[in-house]
């Protein structure tokens, strides 16, 4: 008895039969799992993360917008809020308060401009290099340093707002003093800066020559008593350095500067929810959000959609089901004069049977075979697919 | 719908159990920091010599205080090295003055949770010093870079409150030395505030009497004691230019001083020099650094004792 | 070898009916059957090879009475015991010739593939010509090759009875008797019998018995 061995030899001989069928079966077991599968991941990603955050606060408008860019590093911008914001929180005492800065990128990974403290706060450890010590150092999140093949001491770039912005934001030449370890979130793919230095890279802090002192004729417009005009030629310093360091400085008060949002840990739960009371009043400009709440929500969102597919899932599934079986009951039909053939052989009922069996045993392994190994690449995808689909 | 349910109760109970995880391990990050350092010393890092002796006085044996500056280094224009910045960072607290005092501050990155400027209080009270020169370039218009006035302490009610913000910062590290701390700042407050009585009863027989500050470092002290003077930019250890005497010239025509404020003691030569102009000299030491001998109360009482002939 | 007695036999539907009185077919003898469309020789062929079971009557076949076994029984009986030759060859298309020769030892459990099957299968292509065509598949091979592998796969269990229906009747005269030739030297070789239903008269002298269903009709011999 080797009913395996002919229904192989059966299903190579009708190759594009059998291609197609396995191609059905497997697209369609592929499609639901592949599926859960992505939601699996984005809930462990967005949600791990949103309740390791206990508050966010930031300008009001989309709550959602202010999640993912504070907790994911997304491209939404929510509108900035200044420094003040911060200092409100840290001068209520009911919370440890991290100004966060997501506005810029190097080379397509987002600039992430924060305190010592996020570091702290979500345990990120320096795997090589230091940590940031002086204005325009950046340390990188691990995937980015991978891709962008990053190691200490070497230099990166921020990218200019727009190409025509030529009045405004100077790109400015960071030096990488350190990589962090691979955290699997959104941190393992920012480059992460002292808030100060995202607002030199914006351009509200900037290092020039000494005026007082220039030499090059050419740089001064007008030399008074008390004023000196210089021309724009004037150069701005594009990389922070030793010798340039003492000539960065603010204008004006730095606690009116921009930041998108600022992530508070409350020192318990009650004064997290005396926090939360703070921002109640109408005429607050302000919002502040528990990030798992607003998950939660999105989530919940992305289920409802994940029902709606499943059912349209289940009825191609069960008209392919159909169709398969039609498929096999026509195969039957063509075989009539084989099965009769082995019938007078002398082969009995149950052997033809054994043999349909073996060949749709076959057909349904490799289909899982397949649809396991797509699923594996899936799988080996699903952090970036989860930030492309949901975070941007 | 039952599917739906399925998964908010999913989520839910995996949001509780995160939320229960992450206050355990915050927990026990707390148990173990306290249970690790309880006994140790706080690992204190400042930025000047007033501080460090406020943190000493408070926190006594409690702490181990750390200024790094050399002593021939003005505190105020001191940069650190990575590996010193690297030393703020890890230390336990690190008290700033604020004020815009050591402008290294504002270009590197410390832990704000463990940074205390201890003159955030009185904020609203900052001095600025009026410098000579302005300029501009680009599209960005005039400006001038008018610093602002840090040495707060020269004031002594603004020292303690300093000194009560140190205080603060001790007591929410080691709750459990709270009481002692509170001891220690009281009788520091005391002896501060003391200090302050003199020094406005010194004042107060003559306080309009018109005098010349050798630098703009006594803004503090000018405008919490009432004091008439005007600032120029002299080194005790360095002999006065022309110009310098013809800007002092100056301003003596609309103000007649008859004293000069030092920093430290200056040479003869400058001494002879402002003789010559009917200028006496008299030292007021901000003890920025660590004083070559005393501490900050003796320097400072020895400061009053030398105002003390201006006044009489 | 062959023992028939008393054998009755109707289709449910139709009027057709088969009686045989008595037929008796010996060792090594070659039998064939002719006659015209209709007079029930490849119902004959099917009731002896316990295809279709006699409404009546005895049938032994070396020894054993098929008419008395199982279904399951006359199954195993006839994939062991029993060679088949179709007219049309009946083999299978996705299966090259050596695995269409081997087929029967794949298909019950009453035979056993082992390596000395494989060679005698081996032994029987190369016997019949087709040894170098074991690796072809069905569609690949002339007419008379296919037949050739059909009887390879006939003979393969070693047959007591080898049943040929017009085994020649689709083969030109060359291949027809190359065919015969084949199946006249298995029956001489191997301890079996030969009956063919033919209308190839032309071949009958060579056979040593002819029956022919025109004389009996449907009323036997």
């Amino acid at each position: 008895m080797d009913s395996l061995y002919l229904a192989y030899r059966y299903i190579t001989y009708n190759r594009i039969k059998t291609v197609v069928l396995v191609a059905c079966i497997t697209l369609i077991a592929f499609l639901p799992f592949a599926l859960q599968l992505l939601l699996d991941e984005s809930e462990r990603q967005l949600m791990s993360r949103a309740v390791s955050t206990p508050l966010i606060v930031g300008a009001k408008g989309s709550a959602l917008d202010l999640v993912m860019n504070s907790l994911y590093f997304g491209n939404e911008r929510p509108e900035t809020i200044s420094m003040e914001a911060a200092n409100r929180i840290w001068d209520s005492g009911l919370a440890m308060a991290i100004p966060m800065y997501t506005r810029f990128q190097a080379r397509g990974f987002p600039i992430v401009g924060t305190a010592m403290d996020y570091f702290d706060f979500r345990n990120l450890r320096v795997a090589s290099g230091r940590p940031l010590a002086v204005l325009g150092e950046c340390v990188v999140g691990a995937r980015a340093a991978e891709e962008l093949n990053l190691e200490p001491g070497d230099h990166l770039i921020s990218s200019p707002e727009s190409l025509f912005d030529l009045a405004g934001v100077y790109p400015l030449k960071m030096k990488v003093v350190g990589i962090f370890d691979r955290t699997h979130t959104a941190d393992d793919l920012a480059v992460f800066v002292d808030l100060k230095t995202a607002w030199v890279i914006q351009g509200l802090g900037h290092g020039h020559q000494d005026v007082i002192q220039l030499k090059d004729p050419t740089l001064v417009l007008k030399r008074s008593e008390s004023n000196v005009a210089a021309t724009a030629k004037l150069y701005h310093y594009t990389e922070i350095s030793e010798k340039n360091i003492d000539s960065f400085h603010f204008h004006g008060n730095t606690e009116v500067y921009p930041i998108s949002a600022v992530i508070a840990v409350p020192t318990d739960e009650k004064s997290g929810t005396i926090l939360q009371g703070r921002y109640l009043s109408k005429e607050e400009t302000q919002q502040i959000l528990r990030p798992a709440n607003v998950i939660d929500g999105l989530l919940q969102n992305i289920f409802r959609i994940k029902n709606v597919l499943d059912a349209v899932v289940s009825v191609v599934a069960l008209a392919t089901i159909m169709a398969i079986i039609l498929v096999f009951a026509l195969s039957l039909r063509l075989r009539q004069r084989e099965i009769q053939t082995i019938f007078k052989i002398g082969c009995s009922r149950l052997t033809i049977a054994k043999l349909l069996a073996a060949e749709i045993l076959i057909i349904v392994s490799s289909s899982a075979a397949l649809c396991g190994a797509m699923l594996m690449v899936v799988h080996q995808f699903t952090h970036d697919l989860v930030r492309m689909l949901f975070i941007g | 719908m039952n599917l739906l349910l399925d998964f908010t109760q999913e989520i839910s109970m995996f949001h509780r159990q995160s939320l229960h995880r992450v206050a355990l391990c915050m927990a026990f990050v707390f148990i173990g920091a306290t249970a690790s350092t309880a006994d140790s010393p706080l690992n204190i890092y400042v930025v000047n010599y007033p501080l460090k002796y406020f943190a000493e006085r408070i926190g006594g044996p409690h702490v181990k205080v750390t200024f790094p500056v050399p002593a021939d280094v003005d505190p105020v224009y001191w940069t650190p090295e990575v590996a010193e910045i690297g030393a703020y960072q890890q230390a336990d607290l690190i008290l700033l003055n604020g004020a815009g005092y050591a402008k290294w501050v504002g270009k590197v990155s410390l832990p704000r949770s463990r940074t205390i400027d201890t003159s955030r209080e009185f904020k609203d009270r900052y001095l600025t010093v009026k410098e000579t020169m302005t300029h501009s370039h680009g599209a960005k218009g005039k400006h001038a870079h008018e610093g602002p006035a840090f040495t707060t302490w020269l004031d002594l009610s603004l020292a303690a409150k300093q000194a009560e913000a140190v205080f603060g910062a001790l007591a929410r590290k080691r709750p459990q030395q709270k009481d002692t701390f509170m001891a220690n700042f009281l009788s520091l407050k005391n002896d501060l505030l003391t200090l302050d009585s003199r020094i406005k009863s010194v004042v107060s027989n003559r306080n309009t009497v018109p005098m010349i500050f050798s630098h703009p470092v006594y803004e503090y002290l000018a405008k919490g004691y009432g004091l008439n003077g005007r600032s120029v930019h002299w080194e005790p250890d360095q002999e006065p230019s022309p110009g310098q005497i013809t800007e002092l010239s100056n301003v003596l025509e609309m103000h007649p001083a008859q004293w000069m404020i030092w920093e430290g003691p200056p040479i003869t030569s400058a001494t002879e020099n402002l003789k010559t102009m009917g200028i006496r000299s008299a030292v007021f030491d901000p003890c920025g650094n660590v004083p070559p001998e005393g501490d900050f109360l003796s320097v400072m009482q020895r400061n009053v004792s030398n105002l003390e002939p201006i006044f009489r | 070898m062959i023992q028939i007695n008393d054998l009755e036999f109707h289709y449910p539907t139709g009027n057709f009916s088969l009686s045989i009185r008595a037929l008796n077919l010996a060792r090594k003898e070659k039998t064939a059957v002719i006659g015209p469309s209709g007079t029930g020789k490849t119902t004959l062929l099917n009731l002896i090879a316990g295809i279709i079971t006699p409404d009546r009557g005895v049938i032994h076949i070396a020894g054993t009475e098929v008419s008395r076994l199982n279904d399951n029984a006359r199954r195993r009986f006839r994939i062991t015991s029993i060679g088949f030759v179709f007219q049309d060859f009946e083999l299978l298309d996705y299966l090259d010739v050596m695995d269409n020769i081997l087929h029967p030892y794949r298909i019950t459990d009453a035979l056993k593939l082992d390596a000395s099957v494989h060679q005698r299968a081996g032994m029987l292509a190369t016997a019949m010509s087709i040894g170098d065509k074991i690796k072809r598949r069905p569609n690949d091979l002339s007419q008379g090759e296919k037949q050739r592998a059909a009887i390879c796969r006939a003979l393969l269990p070693q047959p007591k009875l080898i049943l040929a229906d017009e085994a020649t009747g689709n083969l030109d005269p060359e291949n027809k008797t190359k065919i015969l030739d084949l199946l006249f030297t298995a029956v001489d070789e191997d301890d079996t019998s030969l009956l063919a239903v033919t209308h190839d008269h032309e071949l009958l002298d060579r056979f040593d018995r002819v029956i022919d269903f025109r004389d009996f009709g449907n009323f036997g011999f």
